[in-house]
Parts: C-alpha cells; sequence; structure tokens
C-alpha cells in the first residue's frame, strides 16, 4: 500500500493528461444470491445513469453532487482492481452497493456479488467484456455505517 | 493585484471549494465524515482568515489523510489540483520570504496554464481527437455522459469533430493569452465556459470550483511576468 506522500506527489508534479486515450469504460454489476454457492445470474448494473436531466437539476448538481461524484470513485476504484488490484478497492465497491442497498425499499439479505463489465469500442463495434467477478460476501457481514 | 492579495483570494475561493465537497462527504461513511467535517472546520477559518497560517497548513496535514483513506485522490484530476493548490498555497504562506513565496505561488499559476496545454498537446498527437473519434468515443460508451439521452451527441459526427478542435485550438493556444491582461481574461472566461459545460455534460462540479478557484494565482503570475 503506498504512503500517502507517494500519494501526494503526482499531485504536486501533475501530468495534465486528460483524455488523451478513450480506454475502455467500467460498468460495475451486481446481484443478490441466497447462499454463497449459488452462482449469480440477475446481474443489474450499479446506478444506472437516467434518461435525461433536466436543466435545472444540471445546476443543482454544480453544488450538490455527492451521488454522481462517489460514482465517478467507482470508476477509479474498477480501474484499479484491473491495472493495480487491492482489497481497499475491493472492499470500497462492495461498501458502497451494500450502503445503497440498505437504504433501498428492498430488504437486503443473503450474499452480494460484483462484476466488472468493460465496455469499449473496436471498429465500429461496441464490446462488453467482464474482466472481474468478486468473491461473494455476506451482506450482514459488510459494515455500511 | 498584490502577492498577498493574490494569495488571500485564491485562499478563500479554495476554501470555498474544498467547503463544497467536504459537505458533500458528510453524507459518507462514519470515517469519512469524520474527515470532512474537520476539513470543513478548517475550510470556515480559512475564510474568516483567522490564525493565519494554521489552518490551512493543517488542511494540508489532513490531505495526507485523506488520500490514505481513499488510497488516491476521490475524484482524479480535480482533486490533484485541489491538493496543487493547497499545498502551493501552504508552503507560500510559511515562506519566510517574499522571492520564496512567489516561487510556490508562481508555480500554482505556471501549473494552470501547463494544465491547459498539456491537454491539448496529448490529444493533437492522437489521431482519434483530430478526427473527433475520441469525443464520440466519450459520449457512446465512457462513464462520463450524465444522462443517457447525452449519448446521441455520438451520432454528429461532424459537430464533435468541431468541438474536438476548439477543445484542441483553445488548450495549445492558452500560453499566448498569458501575454496581456484583457486576453488573459477573455480566456479565462473562455475556461470557465468549457469547466461548466463539462459540468454539466459529465457531472465534473468539482472541477469548475477548483480550477476556477486558482484563476487568481495565474492573474497575479501575468502581472509579475509582464508588468
Amino acid at each position: 500500500m503506498p504512503n500517502p506522500l507517494q500519494l501526494l506527489l503526482p499531485a504536486l508534479i501533475p501530468s495534465w493528461n486528460f483524455f488523451d486515450v478513450i480506454a475502455p469504460s467500467p460498468r460495475v454489476e451486481f446481484a443478490v444470491t441466497s447462499s454463497a454457492e449459488a452462482a449469480p445470474e440477475a446481474w443489474r448494473e450499479f446506478r444506472p445513469r437516467p434518461h435525461r436531466l433536466t436543466p435545472g437539476t444540471m445546476a443543482a448538481r454544480m453544488l450538490w453532487n455527492p451521488r454522481w461524484n462517489e460514482s465517478l470513485f467507482l470508476v477509479s476504484c474498477a480501474e484499479r482492481l484491473i491495472d493495480n488490484p487491492t482489497a481497499h478497492s475491493e472492499d470500497e465497491i462492495f461498501k458502497r452497493i451494500a450502503a445503497d442497498l440498505a437504504r433501498g425499499a428492498e430488504t437486503a439479505e443473503g450474499w452480494l456479488s460484483f462484476r466488472l463489465v468493460f465496455v469499449a469500442r473496436e471498429d465500429q463495434a461496441i464490446l462488453r467484456e467482464v474482466l472481474f467477478e468478486a468473491s461473494p460476501r455476506a451482506l450482514a457481514e459488510i459494515d455500511v455505517r | 493585484m498584490t502577492l498577498p492579495d493574490a494569495m488571500r483570494l485564491t485562499q478563500m475561493l479554495l476554501a470555498l471549494a474544498l467547503l463544497q465537497q467536504s459537505l458533500e462527504h458528510l453524507r459518507g461513511f462514519r470515517d469519512e465524515r469524520a474527515l470532512f467535517l474537520a476539513r470543513a472546520v478548517l475550510c470556515v477559518l480559512v475564510l474568516v482568515g483567522v490564525a493565519s497560517p494554521w489552518p490551512l497548513t493543517a488542511m494540508a496535514a489532513l490531505s495526507l489523510l485523506i488520500l490514505h483513506r481513499f488510497q488516491g485522490p476521490y475524484n482524479g484530476g480535480s482533486d490533484r489540483m485541489g491538493l496543487l493548490s493547497l499545498w502551493c498555497l501552504t508552503l507560500a504562506s510559511l515562506a519566510p520570504s517574499t522571492p520564496l513565496k512567489e516561487l510556490f505561488f508562481g508555480y500554482l499559476g505556471a501549473q494552470l496554464v501547463l494544465s491547459y496545454f498539456i491537454s491539448g498537446w496529448v490529444k493533437v498527437v492522437n489521431p482519434e481527437w483530430r478526427s473527433g473519434r475520441a469525443l464520440r468515443d466519450v459520449f457512446q460508451f465512457s462513464a462520463y455522459p450524465v444522462a443517457e439521452s447525452l449519448r446521441a451527441l455520438a451520432e454528429q459526427p461532424r459537430l464533435l469533430t468541431v468541438m474536438s478542435w476548439a477543445v484542441m485550438g483553445f488548450e495549445l493556444a492558452f500560453p499566448l493569452a498569458m501575454l496581456t491582461k484583457p486576453t488573459l481574461i477573455a480566456a479565462l472566461v473562455v475556461a470557465g465556459t468549457f469547466h461548466l459545460a463539462n459540468a454539466c455534460l459529465f457531472g465534473l462540479n468539482r472541477f469548475f470550483w477548483t480550477w476556477l478557484s486558482v484563476y487568481p494565482a495565474i492573474l497575479w503570475l501575468q502581472s509579475r511576468l509582464i508588468p
């Protein structure tokens, strides 16, 4: 695990290479099963984006946008899991999915799994490829406080 | 703008930007709430100007704990610019002499120029950006568009090619805007509009506030280099 000074250095000597290449883009999908052994089947995209946003909502998000910024953090975690896997990235994704489930109307019980689907263009075709699938964890054991 | 005025204005704008981010984190997990509540309090102290430069110094120290918590920046480039600004302002505030203060604060202004120029350079050397294909990819399949309806823009290749060249041209030409104060102000208005568009289309609200907060540093640097 890098120390904080190592993490600070790229900020003090930045590269500024924003969007130099458009890399394959991760989507987090999750499934809840009744047991650790059950194969997940009903994968759902985590926080699918809305079809449309009103100008008013866009304006409000200039000042209050925690959910979207958290989703962007999960994109970073997903990319880190592929480039440089750590338990931290996996834990963060599990915690944030479990927290959403705990806040939702559905009963959050059972075993949670997630997978990372990377979307990319090859010539003119858009391809989706699963590059990571986490081992299931009991929802009751994920700390969401 | 004098050096103390420019530094103070940058500190206040950065404190507002980091306060906005900190408030967003107060809906997060318990350990996040503790870190960002502390940062929010420090932001208010910086805004008010109490016990300067210690609240700023404490924020710089706290930034290391936050980096450790997320094992890197929470939101990529915007957090990196926030960290750069915070550490440059802290070092400039603690520096014992005016030349050193100018060096640290000038470095921040210079990095802002580079942030535009290098972003333009890495795009223009990529044939996919020159053809407009890269920007189509951003709209077609990247994680950034805030609504599915925006993906339809990928079906406007001519518009996206023009937009690609407008962005690359502006970013590459940005250093020339440093030649006079009016051109720099005009360039910063265009740049601010660009960040606003990115915030609306891609949800990058943190970029908007963080980049704007550094503008006094570049205005001071321009007047220091070309009086």
